[in-house]
């Protein structure tokens, strides 16, 4: 049984996380258009699905979505939707690795082959996503307390330095009275999309009760908000159009003076490699389990039958990433951002489906 | 009545049949005007002076061959109702058969040759007790229940070992102990199959199954006081006969980095040790993986007059950074193995010619730069911080992993290592309990009033 605190780990992990997973790309595309509307108007509505969420869920102490489906929907329809969400889950962990292996590419081995790159990624998540969900909460912590220091750190670095430009953040908050859009609004509440990771790693809360769920607003807010006016304060309001990772050459505009590493791109790098590597796992695990749960049988399989199912289900969320190598970045961007379209419905349609089961489940139990 | 007997009788013939080809059986009848009795011991395992002097003396003083029956059967230690396995176990073991008035009694005169307690050697501290275990259980658990003198500490025992005949204790607190613990624990060692048991580290490979683990999970302490500060935790505590060394499990990685020492000093201090040896650790597993991805593959990383120091250094040397490590890792790692093994007389000669005249003349004769005999000497240095053998080893092992992962892929590769490796502790269980996770987060929580 996992405490709360984890959580907030999973919640922290996927804010974190966006900093590089084409938000910030989409939120300066239309920085002139709404993007800090959105900013505020992805808040409010990300805090309330967490909260939704989580209330929701915490009426099924122990279980995740197959269990939930499985009990409470037609057989046909629960494997359906557990295909489709395990999709989902794949493509989200699928997005984040692709978009490192171009940022491990571009700023810290341009000589070696992406697919070296690509193969040595998958191994990691692949041997390590099979863990148990438990080992995997108990990981992910580990990496959120070495890294977070380090991403403090660089932030508060990168807010100090003397040649940071106020002047554009200020110019960019007089564009504020526009309507939001819809690309900027789900490329905001990606911030707080950590919860849906519950969908499995439920299965080890039992009885999540959430206090100050306002921190997780304020902590999602505050990250957009530094997500998208740093950059703005380094590259300026234009020119900060020609950087495809922002935050990547932000950090690299950083020097650290009283240190043996000089550049702060590579503390940036080792803190969101292994952030994102224990992302991928997580949402893997997620992807794996939801697989596991659509195509299961009733009755129980070896140890070793289990073990080539998950093998194979992993071969083919390899597959996908491997297929996927072959994008440009510009189409590989069009796959993310329509990636966090779908995913906000996704979001929506979760939240939606999670209701109807728990009236449907309320009213069997009266 | 008469029917025991008769398979006594049976079993007298029997013993001696299957001891014979002993040379050292001693089968005597003593003869007195009162009565007889027949004495079968093996001279070997027995021990003689208490023999003479509980035994035979006895015997001719009382004068009654009934009182001395009450006397002997009455003794502490012997045994009388036995069957024939049982009978040739005890002879085998120090027992001595003695028959009178036609039954058979097994008196208890083993003779054990053992060292006295000595200090300890693999984990001394600086201060604090410093008795080790010896090799002899009864010795060990006297040094033991001084220490924790408790109703609650409970102890089984068992004999592990077809022909060793091995006695293996299991001492463990009963009110703080896991209970699932210790019934895995009872499950594996009944179901335990060998001959001959003589290490504590046997047992412990024994108990935790997988053989591919690298990690040590349970702690092989020759502390006394490490026992009982790990019983008081709810650890159970596992002591074997001849050797002076005791198992204490469920262990935790971080158990591994605790030194008694840590508890006798001022808190900062022994904070301050901790986080030097977790430095350390840190320190021996990526120094030469780290080095490695600074020479081949991201000079960029760090300052530009580092990066020229250190490829000045390595401007006579003709071989990539990898090969450099690995020789100057190999022939560090060799002169470890060496000064272990070597008599005390020499082991010093060994580290002076190996350490010194080695490392200067590879660097003046260019094949390794020296900031790399800096880093080879930090590495093996920062090794020994950790204060169990076992979990060193193991961490003496692990570090090249990331230096071959580093010479594939460069800095991807080491991080990718690392986020496995912590991933891997964070999957592992001793006995149940999760192996390696923030526990001291736990206790901040309840300190603030359990609020999670």
């Amino acid at each position: 049984m996992a405490k709360s605190r984890y959580f907030y780990c999973l919640f922290l992990m996927n804010s974190l996380i966006n900093i590089i997973n084409y938000v910030p790309r989409e939120l300066i595309d239309r920085r002139f258009a709404g993007a800090l509307t959105s900013i505020l108007i992805g808040t409010i509505f990300g805090t309330l699905f967490v909260y939704i969420f989580t209330v929701l869920i915490a009426k099924f102490p122990g279980k995740g979505f197959p269990e939930i489906f499985h009990s409470l929907l037609p057989k046909k329809l629960a494997r359906t939707l557990l295909l489709l969400f395990a999709g989902l889950w794949c493509v989200a962990g699928g997005v984040t690795l692709l978009s490192f292996v171009d940022i491990t590419l571009r700023f810290i081995s341009p000589d070696s082959s992406p697919y070296t790159v690509v193969i040595s990624f998958l191994v990691l998540v692949c041997i390590c996503c099979r863990f148990d969900s438990l080992s995997i909460l108990y990981g992910l912590e580990i990496i959120l307390s070495v890294t977070l220091p380090l991403i403090i750190y660089g932030l508060v670095k990168a807010l100090t330095n003397p040649d940071f430009n106020w002047d554009s953040v200020l110019q960019v908050t007089t564009y504020f009275w526009h309507k939001p859009d819809l690309m900027s609004l789900s490329a905001a509440t990606f911030s707080f999309s950590g919860y849906l990771n519950l969908a499995i790693f439920n299965r080890v809360f039992h009885g999540l009760k959430l206090k100050h769920v306002w921190i997780l607003g304020v902590e999602g807010l505050s990250v957009l908000l530094l997500t998208f006016l740093v950059p703005i304060g380094y590259f300026g309001t234009v020119a900060i159009d020609r950087h495809v990772y922002t935050w990547f050459s932000t950090a690299d505009s950083i020097r650290m003076e009283n240190f043996i590493i000089e550049r702060m791109l590579f503390i940036f790098y080792f803190a969101y490699l292994s952030l994102s590597l224990v992302s991928v796992i997580v949402h893997w695990h997620g992807g794996l389990e939801l697989l596991k749960g659509a195509i299961s049988s009733v009755k129980k399989q070896s140890p070793k039958a289990e073990r080539w199912k998950e093998w194979s289900i992993l071969g083919l969320f390899s597959a996908m990433v491997l297929s996927l190598m072959g994008l440009d970045q510009y189409e590989l961007n069009m796959f993310g951002a329509w990636f966090l379209q779908i995913r906000w419905f996704g979001e929506m349609f979760i939240i939606a489906l999670l209701f109807y089961c728990y009236r449907k489940a309320r009213r069997g139990s009266l | 009545m008469s029917v025991q007997q008769d398979k006594h009788n049976v079993s007298l013939e029997w013993i001696k049949d299957q001891l014979n080809g002993f040379a050292d059986l001693i089968d005597r009848t003593l003869v007195a005007p009162f009565g007889q009795i027949d004495l079968l011991y093996i001279k070997s395992v027995a021990d003689g002076q208490i023999l003479s002097r509980n035994v035979i003396t006895p015997f001719y003083e009382m004068e009654n061959i009934n009182a001395y029956h009450n006397y002997i059967t009455t003794y502490p230690g012997t045994e009388e109702e036995t069957t024939r396995e049982k009978a040739i176990e005890l002879l085998l073991s120090g027992y001595i058969l003695l028959g009178l008035n036609d039954t058979f009694c097994f008196f208890d005169a083993m003779n054990r040759e053992i060292s006295g307690v000595n200090e300890t050697s693999a984990e001394s501290i600086s201060q604090g007790p410093s008795d080790a275990l010896t090799e002899d259980i009864a010795i060990n658990l006297n040094m033991i229940r001084r220490r924790y003198q408790s109703t609650n500490l409970k102890m089984e025992t068992m004999v592990i070992g077809d022909v060793s005949k091995t006695k293996v204790a299991i001492l463990y607190d009963i009110t703080r102990v896991d209970p699932n613990v210790l019934a895995e624990l009872r499950e594996k060692m009944n179901t335990l199959k060998v001959d001959i048991l003589q290490a504590t580290g046997e047992l412990e490979k024994f108990i935790s199954s997988d053989s591919l683990r690298i990690l040590p999970k349970s702690i092989v302490t020759e502390r006394p006081d490490r026992v009982v500060f790990n019983l008081s935790e709810g650890k159970v505590a596992i002591l074997l006969d001849t050797t002076g060394y005791a198992i204490v499990l469920p262990s935790i990685f971080n158990d591994f980095f605790t030194s008694m020492d840590d508890k006798i000093q001022l808190p900062i201090v022994g904070r301050f040790l901790k986080l030097l040896r977790i430095i350390g650790v840190c320190m021996t597993l990526w120094l030469p993986a780290i080095y490695v991805t600074l020479t081949a593959y991201n000079p960029e990383i760090i300052r530009v007059q580092v990066a020229l120091l250190i490829s000045g250094s390595r401007a006579t040397v003709p071989y990539p950074s990898f090969v450099e490590v690995l020789l100057m890792l190999m022939m560090m790692e060799f002169l470890t193995e060496a000064s272990l093994r070597l008599p005390k007389a020499i082991g010093p000669t060994a580290t002076t010619v190996g350490g010194l005249i080695l490392g200067q003349a590879a660097t003046a004769a260019g094949l390794v730069g020296n900031i790399m005999i800096i880093l080879v000497s930090a590495v093996a240095i920062s090794n020994f911080l950790i204060p169990l053998n076992m979990m060193s080893l193991s961490i003496r092992v692990l570090k090249y992993i990331f230096l071959f992962a580093a010479a594939f892929l460069g800095l991807v590769g080491v991080v990718v290592c690392v986020v496995g490796f912590a991933m891997y502790l964070c999957n592992q269980r001793s006995f149940g309990q999760p192996y390696f996770r923030l526990f001291f987060l736990d206790n901040l929580g309840k300190k603030k009033g359990g609020e999670h």
